[in-house]
């Protein structure tokens, strides 16, 4: 699986390495450089410090019979001067800081406002009008000689190109912290303030292209840029994996996916939907255990089946009991689990409520077949990227 | 100026010369109020820590050597799907440790790791060991100024440490060292655990303040006769720099602390909005005092540099009165950069002004590094253990204060911030600075400490390893964190993977240096060849007395005629022609 690359900067070898040549923003290409002057002016200290402390270790070792000779034990002008010398190249280091910092963070008013949600362990894009994406591919995916091994789902985002963005983010729960690495820039995403920074998304250049995958798992070609999203915030247990792709396409196709996922759907598709981007985190559907209770209906488990809870009673995992848990996960904790998770208050809708209890309540009647049939989709969705 | 007739006095014993009788032994070292032996109490129990730190350190680069992955292979006899997981290297952890995943025992083992080596390891590391043990002597002092109150701090010291292994035994935290907000006061909420962790952090502080005001008072009070402020020797500048911080910021942690206890014991809401409290207060409350206390842990190490390179180049320091001074307007500017720990979490304005405070103590550090290196010029330069570690501190030091630029810069830090360059930043400016000066110390102390010689060879060797081991483990983290890798994350993409081994393969090394050198020092006691009072011709008052030396230190009181490092004009005392030679100076006294 390869990063997506953007030459559009012209990126010196060395800076090649320590990047990767993939900043993704004139702000992200000139954070570059500017790191780059800074290494270089570092660069020339140390060479010039160590090769000074062997020359000395080599040339001034200790002889038998031969004393150091005496020499002074300070002198003013050398010390102004290697005083000076850095603190005048530190200013201008503290002024340049200050210039990239306001090209990452202000962007102008008219561009395009994404909010962003965060709760352990999940990102949520809300568009300007509303819709979210129900898209996921995974992290890594590799086929070996001893089979296909993969890494888990994670929701796509897509922004049009050549396009100013700014983000508006409030977290449900934790402090975490969103960053796009090829954007090179990140900020904590808070649960009492909105947080947010701007950038503008690269035009796209005829060598980029993702695999996207359609509702009936048919894999084809577009034109598009994929970036990784990372928490960079400690959050707990699944950290590591609050991960999403940035998919950068073209106004066309994102207008055209803007619009489709405003538009009602199938209940049951649209829990299954928001599952897959805003649940599995922490509930399966295939039994495996997680940080919360899974929702397939086995050993105890799944709709319909009576819940344990930790005060001893016992409820019946029915609409009202899965509606409370989403609004008001912490009234009732299932015995064995801890409370960790957020209320959705707010953030999902009665459409979305409806739609995973819907999805929910078909795990529970599936049969066989159709739990085959679901598996199916999501290792061909599994083929992206 | 002759302060020990060694011959006339032989009948006082050394300092550990106790009574006889094992139980007697052991009750004189619990009840000493000898800052010499509770020195080597804390110097004991310190290492220990390091090692408990560390086994959690090589846990957590066990895990990170491969990403975990779902392998789905086909049962040939069944046909069915077989899902597996692997990568998952700590999660035969789980079931000991209670944790729900192996994520959770990578989170718990770095929290750990982090929290033993921050609040039980580095901080008191050199100034309760190395400090206690000769920042009287070198003042020319019987004692510290407040004997009593240290073995004090030292018992507190230990109620903290076994609060925190009593965390780690009921299966440790996952909060992170830092305890942020409101993670911290809502993970684990049922258990003890978290509380305990806080508690030892809590009462650790009370420790470093009373070290801290102990050493302070020494120092204004206790000088011998001749000494004045610059004519102490470098050391115990950086450790009366360290010891005004302790005492100003290590109150504002423990507050701090005890809120946050609060607020998860009592559900009192400071920091968690659920509870109408303010997450980011907690940082600032908590950088508050962990950005003064990063030079709590550096200054010191600052100061053991400054007495090798002169006595192992037999060099005047060069610029004497800039280091010292730079020593205090470090612990002076320290109190004034806690933010450039939370740019991404603070607004503009203060992002700005914590930006352009934080270039500010890069100064004094940087005239620091240029009077080491000026020191060099002209000497007579052996490359013992002591001086190889002086050396490697230098390398990997300015390594650790360069990289530390592009932090403070903003435009670069929104990028870098909480990624492995700042894990590789500040691995190289604690462990390549304080570690590796704290290494480099107890070798030069060590014949004065326990009277014996260790084998030059075998820790050299040693030395070398830990060099090599070190920059190979956090080097390679540098790129790890350019190229995109958030830190604390037990899982990560595939691209990631080559440069994660490089860096475990690295730690495999450290381990092994710090084999060897514990397989030397125990040689040492055991079968160490016996130390001469002053082995490098070192011109402060430790090298006047007896290895190791008697119980009051001196049989009389010393009275201070040279500088610390008069190396041109002074006879070093006890000194022996065939170890070094001495210049024609016909001034020297």
């Amino acid at each position: 699986m390869n990063i997506p690359t953007l030459a559009s900067t012209n990126a010196s070898f060395l800076q090649r390495i320590i990047f990767g040549d993939n900043a993704a923003s004139e702000a992200a290409a000139w954070s570059d450089g500017l790191f780059m002057m800074i290494f270089w002016f570092s660069a020339f200290f140390f060479v010039l410090l160590m090769g000074l402390m062997v020359y000395f270790c080599i040339k001034y070792r200790r002889k038998p019979g031969v004393a150091a000779e005496p020499s002074p034990h300070h002198n003013l002008h050398i010390e102004i001067l290697w005083t000076v010398v850095p603190s005048a190249s530190l200013l201008v280091m503290f002024v340049l800081g200050f210039k990239g910092y306001a090209m990452k963070t202000v962007s102008p008013t008219d561009a395009m406002e994404l909010k962003v949600d965060a709760w352990k362990w999940a990102w949520k894009v809300t568009y300007p009008n509303g819709a979210s994406s129900p898209e996921t591919k995974f992290l890594s995916y590799q086929e070996t000689d001893i089979g296909i091994s993969s890494g888990l789902e994670y929701p796509i985002f897509y922004v049009p190109e050549d396009t100013e963005v700014k983000l508006r983010m409030h977290s449900q729960d934790v402090i975490h912290s969103f960053w796009i690495p090829e954007f090179r820039t990140k900020m904590d995403v808070i649960p009492n303030r909105y947080t947010g920074y701007g950038f503008k998304t690269p035009a796209l250049r005829d060598s980029d292209t993702v695999i996207q995958v359609d509702d009936q798992g048919i894999s084809s070609e577009i034109p598009g840029r994929d970036m990784w999203i990372f928490c960079a915030e400690y959050c707990g247990d699944e950290h590591s994996r609050m991960a999403a792709t940035l998919r950068i396409v073209p106004r066309e196709i994102y207008d055209e996916k803007i619009k489709f996922w405003g538009t009602p759907k199938d209940p049951k598709v649209l829990g299954q939907q928001l599952w897959k981007t805003m649940c599995a985190i922490c509930h399966s559907i295939d039994g495996s255990p997680g940080t919360g209770p899974t929702w397939a209906p086995m050993n105890g488990y799944g709709f319909g089946n009576m819940a344990q809870m930790d005060d001893g009673t016992e409820m019946m995992r029915d609409d009202n009991y899965i509606r409370q848990s989403i609004l008001d996960p912490n009234a009732h904790i299932v015995s064995g689990y801890a409370p960790a998770m957020p209320s959705f208050q707010g953030q999902l809708s009665d459409t979305d409520i409806e739609g995973l209890l819907a999805f929910i309540k078909s795990l529970a009647e599936s049969d066989s077949d159709e739990q085959e049939d679901n598996q199916q989709a999501d290792d061909s969705a599994g083929s992206d990227g | 100026m002759t302060t020990l007739d060694a011959h006339a006095h032989h009948d006082e014993g050394s300092y550990f010369s106790g009574p006889p009788g094992m139980l007697s032994k052991v009750w004189q070292w619990m009840s000493t109020v000898d800052h010499k032996k509770i020195g080597v109490m804390y110097l004991f129990a310190i290492l220990f820590m390091f090692f408990l730190g560390g086994v959690a350190a090589l846990a957590v680069r066990y895990e990170l050597m491969d990403p975990v992955r779902t392998v789905q292979t086909l049962d040939m006899e069944t046909g069915e799907m077989i899902t597996t997981t692997t990568g998952e290297r700590l999660g035969g952890l789980k079931d000991i440790m209670g944790a729900k995943s192996a994520n959770e025992v990578y989170n718990r083992m770095f929290t750990l790791h982090g929290a033993v080596m921050v609040f039980m390891f580095i901080v008191p590391s050199i100034p309760a060991s190395l400090g206690n043990f000769f920042l009287p002597i070198m003042l020319g002092a019987k004692d510290v100024a407040f004997p009593r109150l240290n073995l004090l701090s030292w018992y507190i010291y230990v109620t903290g440490c076994v609060f925190g292994v009593l965390s780690i035994l009921m299966g440790g935290v996952d909060t992170g060292w830092t305890f942020y907000t409101p993670y911290s006061t809502t993970t684990d909420a049922d258990h003890w655990r978290v509380v305990l962790m806080i508690l030892a952090a809590f009462i650790l502080g009370f420790s470093s303040i009373l070290t801290g005001m102990n050493f302070v008072v020494s120092v204004h009070k206790l000088r011998a006769p001749g000494m004045g402020w610059f004519d102490m020797p470098l050391f115990l500048w950086a450790i009366y720099a360290t010891s005004i911080i302790q005492v100003l910021a290590t109150p504002v942690i423990g507050i701090t602390l005890l809120l946050l206890v609060f607020e998860r014991t009592m559900h009192i809401g400071i920091f968690d909005p659920a509870m109408g409290g303010d997450p980011v207060l907690y940082q600032h409350f908590f950088w508050f005092y962990s950005h003064p206390v990063v030079y709590v842990m550096i200054l010191p190490a600052m100061g053991i540099i400054s007495e090798l390179l002169a006595i192992h180049s037999r060099k005047h320091i060069f610029g004497y009165r800039a280091i010292a001074f730079s020593s205090l307007g470090i612990a002076a500017v320290s109190f004034l950069v806690w933010g450039h720990h939370i740019f991404t979490a603070m607004g503009e304005l203060a992002a700005i002004l914590f930006s352009g405070l934080t270039f500010l103590v890069a100064i004094p550090t940087a005239i620091k590094v240029f009077n080491w290196i000026a020191t060099l010029y002209k000497g007579s330069i052996v490359l013992n253990t002591p001086m190889l570690y002086a050396l490697a501190f230098l390398f990997t030091f300015s390594i650790g204060g360069l990289t530390g630029l592009p932090l403070a810069t903003l435009a670069t830090d929104l990028h870098l911030h909480d990624t492995y360059y700042v894990v590789a930043h500040f691995h190289y400016v604690m462990m390549g600075g304080t570690v590796i000066a704290f290494m480099g110390g107890i070798h030069h102390w060590w014949p004065k400490m326990f009277g014996k010689m260790y084998n030059e060879k075998a820790a050299i060797l040693g030395c070398i390893i830990v060099f090599i081991g070190f920059n190979l483990t956090f080097f390679t983290q540098f790129f790890l964190g350019t190229q995109g890798m958030p830190r604390r994350y037990a899982n990560y993409v595939d691209e990631f993977q080559t440069l994660h081994i490089i860096s475990t393969y690295g730690s495999w090394l450290l381990l092994l240096g710090f084999l060897i050198h514990l397989g030397t020092f125990i040689a040492s006691l055991v079968a160490g060849e016996k130390a001469p009072p002053n082995p490098w011709g070192g011109l402060t008052l430790e090298w006047e007395t007896e290895s190791p030396p008697i119980e009051h230190n001196f049989h009389h009181e010393p009275v201070l005629t040279h500088g610390p490092y008069d190396f041109e004009t002074t006879v070093p005392p006890h000194w022996d022609p065939k170890d070094y030679p001495l210049p024609e100076n016909p001034s020297r006294h």
